[in-house]
Order: C-alpha cells, then structure tokens, then sequence
C-alpha cells in the first residue's frame, strides 16, 4: 500500500540531495525498489527509457515512474516534488555569491566533491539496473553499442534509441 | 518585444513540448528562443546561470527555467517559466507511459525494451561519465594529491552503492562534498 504522502517526500528528498536528471537514481532506487518493494527494477528502467524519449529534461522519468507506482496519483506527487527543489536555485545563488563563488577552495571543493561521489554512485546504480534487468550478450551488445554511438557524435541520442527499439523488435523476439 | 510573465510562459511552453531527445535539445531551445531570437538574455547571461544550475537542486533545467524567468520577468516570470517548461512535458510523458503500461505485457513491447534498456543504460553510462570526467580533470590540474583525492572519492561512491549499503546516498553526497571542501581549504593553506 503506497503512502502518497511519503512517496512524494521520498522524490522530494531524493531530489533536493542530488543534481541532474537522473542524480536521483541512486536514491529513489534505495528507497523504492531495495527498502521498501514499492517498484522493481525493470519499473524503473522503463521509466529511464520513457524519460529520454519524452520531451523535456529526461529527468522526468520520475514522473513516468510515478505513474507505473502509483497511477495518475503518482504522477502528479511525483511532478510536485521535482518542481519545489529547482526553486532553492535562488538562495543557491544569493548563498554562492555570498561565500566568494568560484574563488573561494572550499565552495568550488565542496562541489566538485558531491559531484565525484555522486558520479560514482550514479555509474554503479546503472550497472546494477543492468543486471537487474538480465546481463547476457544480447544486453552488453547493446549497452556497448549505444555507448559508441553517442561518443561518435554521429547519432542523436533519440535516433539510438529508436534504432535499439527496431533492433530488439527485429532480432530479440 | 519586452518580456512579460505570460510571454515568457508561453515561451516556455512551446519549448516544453517541442524539446524531445532529452535535456541537450531542451537547453538548445532555450538558447535559440531567449537569447538569439527574443534577445530577453544575453549570452553571457545564458552560460553564467547554466553554470550555476550544475549544483542546483534537482533537475538543472527548471533551476535553469526559474533563474531565467526570474530575471527576465521578476517571481511571476519564474514561476510562468518552471510551469511552462514542466506541464507539457510531463502531460506527454504520463501519457507515454500509460501507453507502455497497456502494451508492455506484449511480446513485442517486450523485445522493444530488451533493445531500448540497455541502450538507455548505455546513454546514461556516457552521462556519468561526461558529469564526472571534467571534475577529475579540474583535480588533476591542481595537482597528484588532488587527483587521488577525486579519484577517492569516485571510488566511494561506487563502492557503497555496490556493497548494497544500508547508508543513504544522501549521505555519500553529503560526505563526498564535505571532503571535497576539506582537501580545498587544505589545498588553498598549503599553496
């Protein structure tokens, strides 16, 4: 039984300790998926692909996710609650002027930092929806593929995956 | 054309609807509808404020969206431009996704995802990777120790994820910013 009072504090927390569209990652799969079974990995695997394909930051492959949790009830708590922490970005910036911006060691460190541990974090959390998901040639082939592609600059992101969709439905069935 | 609270809602709103393939077009269409076409901001403007969203809360984009509407169009231009650029997008992809939800069960849809997942997976492996290379980058140009202290502090990251940790990520964040400022300050006393 989902409670929508504490799914939308959990995006919300998820949200507001992390940065980027998907910096929420490894949380929200913390806390939905290992602590309390609310979602499953390939829930939040399709809502990652969802939330590329859709217009839009691909970070609302929450709200997709939410949707898949908990209907149109997830949905929308789930859009309320990424749309409070971007407001902070104004005391983020009164605050970052304030302590000498860029110049001062211990902001610029204090940044980079959260962003090292979070990249970190971010790489394994993908890995393991890899796994979850079921790692066989078939998956690695294709996690390496769209990995060459996008390094090519050839490809447009939505164009692999639109090809990765007519390859699986061609040749995976 | 000065920049009113509804004109920049309705600026956002057509760039919330238009910016499929993720958050690079939407940050193209931005540019291309604020700063080359409207001129409401200048480019100096644009980059500076992107910059600073890198360390904003939650999606980069709508902290984007706000400062830029902000500045343009006082709070009611902040809060037209978050609206306009999150309300058509995620409309769609709700709509997306109860589409999957029906047909997910089928064996196609099926075969579709075993195509389409790891490829996300493989965009969002060159994701972290393009977040976190320049960080590594800035460390090592300060120096070895530097260097072993960002790649530390990748490696912590990594490791408490992949050992299944009961702590919560927040905390690994949290912890890896604190560090991250301590080897600054200790780095600035020692230069």
């Amino acid at each position: 039984m989902i409670d929508p009072l504490l799914y939308f504090y959990l995006m919300l927390k998820a949200s507001l300790f992390s940065t980027g569209g998907m910096g929420n990652l490894p949380a929200v799969r913390d806390d939905l998926v290992l602590r309390r079974g609310w979602a499953s990995d390939e829930q939040i695997a399709a809502s990652l692909s969802v939330g590329q394909i859709t217009p839009g930051p691909n970070g609302l492959w929450v709200v997709s996710l939410g949707f898949l949790v908990d209907g149109l009830r997830g949905a929308l708590v789930t859009t309320l609650a990424i749309s409070l922490p971007p407001l902070l970005i104004l005391l983020v910036e009164r605050l970052f002027h304030r302590l000498g911006g860029d110049d001062h060691p211990a902001v610029r460190g204090f940044v980079r930092g959260l962003g090292l541990a979070g990249g970190g974090a971010f790489a394994v959390t993908l890995i393991r929806l890899l796994v979850g998901h079921g790692l066989d040639a078939a998956s690695v082939f294709f996690t390496a593929a769209s990995i060459a592609l996008v390094l090519s600059r050839r490809v447009p992101p939505v164009a692999i995956l639109l090809l990765a969709a007519l390859a699986g439905a061609l040749l995976l069935r | 054309m000065t920049p009113t609270p509804l004109r920049v809602l309705g600026t956002f709103l057509s760039v919330g609807a238009q910016s499929f393939g993720g958050g690079a077009t939407t940050q193209f269409l931005l540019h291309d509808a604020l700063v080359t076409r409207r001129g409401w901001i200048t480019n100096d403007e644009f980059a500076r404020a992107f910059a600073l969203c890198r360390i904003a809360p939650g999606i980069n984009l709508f902290a984007l969206a706000v400062l830029l509407g902000r500045r343009m169009a006082g709070p009611a231009g902040a809060a037209g431009a978050l609206v306009g650029l999150l309300l058509p997008s995620a409309l769609i992809t709700v709509g997306l996704t109860a589409l999957y939800a029906q047909v997910q069960d089928f064996v196609l849809a099926k075969a579709i995802l075993r195509g389409v997942v790891p490829a996300t997976i493989g965009l969002g492996l060159v994701t972290a990777y393009q977040v976190t290379a320049p960080l590594l980058k800035q460390s090592r140009d300060e120096g070895r120790a530097p260097l072993w202290v960002g790649v530390g502090l990748v490696a912590a990251g990594a490791t408490v994820v992949a050992a299944g940790s009961r702590l919560p990520i927040v905390f690994v964040l949290i912890g890896g910013g604190v560090i991250g400022a301590l080897a600054g300050w200790l780095g600035r006393k020692q230069g």
